[in-house]
């Protein structure tokens, strides 16, 4: 470990390296993604976070405490769940002025629109086997989240489903729901 | 008014870049070179590198040409993109330089420049490579 | 030192199952860590199905091969495109991209590549000679010591990540907290269950961490269609010149034992080392200035170092059963996956896995080489690719692969779920690689430190008598009240940095101190 054995004044010298280093890569990076989301968003985090502190808290109260002796099932849950409160009020308090979070956009729509389509896959499968609803998944995102053109979304949505088909039930012989 | 060129790194590119400073000086009207790659993937072999833009700018200057790169990402389909700078610009001329397609070539990947000659609202100039 | 067990774990390696399965680890490695987008956490996440259906070792090989395949595979886009494909290589793209501006990016490549594999190399000599070593230390830590233990993992983890460290810490405690859901092992009370059968077990570590790794990410890439697009580079002369070599050398070498050093501690792994490595070789040179206009030292300290510290992070996991970053935390996972259960009596219960994976690293390392010099115009074509297309054929992989683990339609919403929990965490700022590794220390820690309390009749002085977990405790707090300490004393002077590191008030080792100081 060489970097152990220097003198700390140098080691100063090089955290000022490090974060000069760091700010300038921020920098780069932030060209790159959307605006952040401001104060607002911050606190709201904080809150939601804040709500799962305080319904951990009084669930694991319920669950009993017990003694150090004898802990009981609650007590550890009760920490974690204390410790996320504080957290998470620390968070609303000071944590308003960050500049981590990213703005909800346009194209945020097409992640729901792209969950959606798992949701249908999930709640297909059981009934009409897995090559349907993976074929309209692959055709959902390649045409209409990926903007692919027709020709090209066909070609690749056939063949990843067959290749899937025999990987999974002619190769492996997973027992994966199916329809043929 | 303005000549508009689509542009390519290839010789049918290079073809249809030449038309487009001919016309260009022929009717005293300034170019714009539309380099568009497609959206999507972080390299694209249609985009020009900076170096490749200012060798068309001092090109065209040379000849007394003023000149314009463009390089718009296309999604889909390059022919609406191509069309959207074409009245951006207020195009008098498009130029495309045109490649020849085996019938089952064009079959499969359509053919770009049938789809800009049949929707330009301009009129289209199409040249083929040189040789 | 009985080295028949070394030798055995290379005969392990050397069967053609294996070294397939290595092959196939580092060229996925290569290929997505040349890919922006899915990163190495997420690609391994995705593939945690996979590893049911085959042999321990084998899995965990290729596993291994990902990991430190996205090292360099990172690098050729930071060179080329000034596009890091990994974080680790991001400080690379300073001088990588000003060397290819000058027409030197296949000098860049081969050097980073060269260093790779000697830091890779270095690191694992280290870790074949330090890893049983600390074993075998670790074999007399009790309860209270690993309880202590977990908890400083995690919290270094959290404080060292990218982003906010209050929200890392937040994220890290829910994961603590979502450990807890099931049944309790000491009282079977059910917790957090809410009356579902399906919780009633605890929440598998599958679909967590494939959500928010795997999908999550995938979600999130989902949004990101208005990215920059670059001309094809031209890569020529990967060797690098005699000049390269000898102007590189020191840093290399300095590079290797950066690396190795900080890969070692919890938290510190690939990203941190990469910029130490990068800001001694700025510190150190004569003329700093030449740094950032393509200064070759510039490529080869910080590459080296994020595969050495790929490679030495494996300590931790392999001899105190503790991950040492998220990645690791996925290991952990794996091979909990195949019982196996990591800590220090793995090298006596399972020689092969443990000899196995570390002598595999010595073939992947020789592989990648192989595939980064001579192959890396093949590479570079697959950054043609949309990811538009990979998008769906990764979520498909995600969506069946968690189905057939259990053949259970819930394991897939739960997926979804923590998909759209990564997915939103990303975009509010919360780093998911804290909360997947509390998640995965989670129940080690609190049956730990139950079993603790139990040993003390209840006394909880007795994690501080004990003279480690004492040791340890002490280092937790140091950390925690360190960035503080830190920040009042620049208030007090109304400097912004430079304050002397205060010894004196942290009894952590000095490497810990210079972690968190690295922030």
């Amino acid at each position: 470990m060489s970097t152990t054995s220097e003198p700390g004044r140098q080691q100063t010298g090089e955290v000022d390296i490090l974060e000069e280093l760091k700010a300038e890569l921020a920098q780069d990076l932030d060209e790159e993604r959307p605006p952040h989301a401001g104060p607002l968003a911050q606190v709201a985090a904080g809150l939601v976070t804040l709500a799962l502190g305080l319904a951990g808290t009084v669930l694991s109260l319920g669950y009993g405490l017990g003694s150090l002796t004898e802990p009981g099932p609650g007590l550890w849950p009760f920490a974690v769940a204390v410790a996320v409160t504080a957290l998470s009020l620390a968070q609303i308090a000071f944590g308003r002025s960050a500049q981590d979070t990213e703005q909800f956009t346009r194209s945020s729509v097409l992640t729901g629109l792209g969950v959606l389509s798992l949701v249908g896959l999930a709640a297909l499968l059981p009934v009409i086997g897995f090559e349907v609803p993976s074929l309209v998944l692959m055709v959902v995102w390649l045409r209409f989240l990926g903007g692919e053109s027709w020709r090209m979304t066909a070609v690749v949505s056939v063949v990843t489903v067959a290749a899937f088909y025999a990987l999974f039930v002619l190769a492996l012989s997973i027992p994966l729901p199916r329809l043929i | 008014m303005t000549i508009l060129v689509g542009y390519l790194d290839t010789p049918e590119g290079r073809a249809a870049l030449d038309a487009g400073i001919a016309e260009a000086r022929l009717r005293e009207q300034p170019l714009v070179v539309v380099n568009s790659p497609r959206r999507g993937a972080p390299v694209d072999d249609a985009m020009l590198g900076p170096e490749q833009v200012s060798e068309i700018v001092d090109r065209a200057s040379d000849l007394g040409v003023r000149v314009e790169v463009r390089q718009p990402l296309h999604g889909d389909s390059l022919a609406d993109t191509l069309e959207s700078v074409a009245r951006e610009v207020d195009a008098s001329l498009v130029v495309i330089g045109l490649r020849h397609r085996s019938p089952v070539g064009k079959l499969i990947l359509g053919s770009t420049a049938q789809r800009i000659l049949l929707d330009a609202s301009v009129p289209v100039l199409a040249v083929k490579a040189s040789g | 030192m009985d080295f028949t067990p070394i030798i055995d774990g290379f005969g392990i390696v050397l069967q053609p199952t294996n070294l397939l399965y290595c092959l196939v680890g580092v060229v996925i490695g290569m290929l997505i860590g040349v890919l922006p987008g899915l990163g190495p956490a997420a690609t391994i996440a995705i593939l945690l199905p996979i590893t049911y259906g085959i042999e321990p070792v084998s899995a965990i090989i290729m596993l291994a091969g990902i990991f430190y395949g996205a090292q360099y595979g990172g690098t050729i886009t930071s060179v080329l495109l000034r596009l890091p494909g990994e974080a680790s290589s991001v400080v690379t793209v300073f001088d990588g991209f000003a060397m290819a501006k000058q027409g030197r990016a296949g000098a860049a490549l081969g050097i980073a590549a060269i260093g790779s594999f000697i830091g890779g190399t270095v690191s694992i000599i280290g870790l074949s000679v330090l890893a049983p070593v600390v074993a075998g230390y670790a074999l007399d830590f009790g309860p209270p010591e690993y309880a202590a233990l977990g908890l400083l993992g995690v919290l270094l983890v959290s404080t060292v990540g990218n982003g906010g460290k209050l929200k890392a810490i937040i994220a890290a405690a829910i994961g603590l907290l979502i450990a807890t859901v099931g049944r309790d092992s000491f009282t079977g009370a059910e917790r957090f269950t809410f009356g579902n059968l399906n919780l009633a077990d605890g929440i598998d570590f599958v679909p967590i961490a494939m959500g928010l790794f795997g999908l999550g990410e995938i979600l999130y890439n989902l949004e990101e269609n208005h990215k920059k697009v670059h001309a094809p580079a031209k890569v020529t002369k990967v060797w690098p010149s005699r000049q390269d070599l000898s102007d590189s050398k020191g840093a290399i070498a300095r590079g290797s034992g950066i690396g190795f050093g900080l890969g070692v501690l919890p938290g510190g792994g690939a990203v941190l080392s990469s910029l130490v490595a990068y800001a001694v070789e700025k510190r150190r040179a004569k003329q700093p200035e030449r740094f950032g206009r393509g200064a070759i030292e510039g490529v080869a300290a910080p590459e080296t170092a994020n595969n050495a510290a790929a490679t030495s992070s494996f300590i931790p996991l392999l001899t105190l059963g503790i991950p040492a970053n998220a990645t690791m935390a996925l290991m952990f996972g794996a091979l909990l996956i195949q019982g196996v259960q990591p800590g220090p009596q793995l090298v006596d219960t399972h020689p092969d896995i443990f000899w196995g994976v570390i002598n595999s690293m010595y073939i992947g390392n020789i592989l990648l080489l192989i595939m980064s010099i001579p192959m890396v115009g093949v590479f570079v074509r697959i950054l043609k690719v949309r990811p538009a297309i990979l998008a769906p054929i990764t979520a498909l992989i995600t969506m069946l692969g968690v189905y057939t683990v259990n053949n259970s339609v819930f394991d897939i919403y739960l997926v979804i779920v923590f998909g759209v929990i990564g997915y939103l965490m990303k975009k509010f700022g919360f780093d998911p690689g804290p909360m997947v590794l509390a998640f995965v220390l989670g129940t080690l820690i609190e049956s730990s430190a139950r079993q603790s309390l139990l040993i003390f009749g209840g006394d909880p002085t007795g994690f501080l008598t004990r003279p480690i977990s004492g040791t340890i405790l002490a280092a937790i707090v140091a950390v925690a009240i360190f960035p503080l300490v830190r920040r009042a004393i620049r208030a007090k002077r109304g400097e912004p940095a430079g304050a002397p590191a205060p010894t004196e008030a942290s009894p952590a080792p000095v490497p810990d101190r210079e972690t968190t100081e690295a922030k």
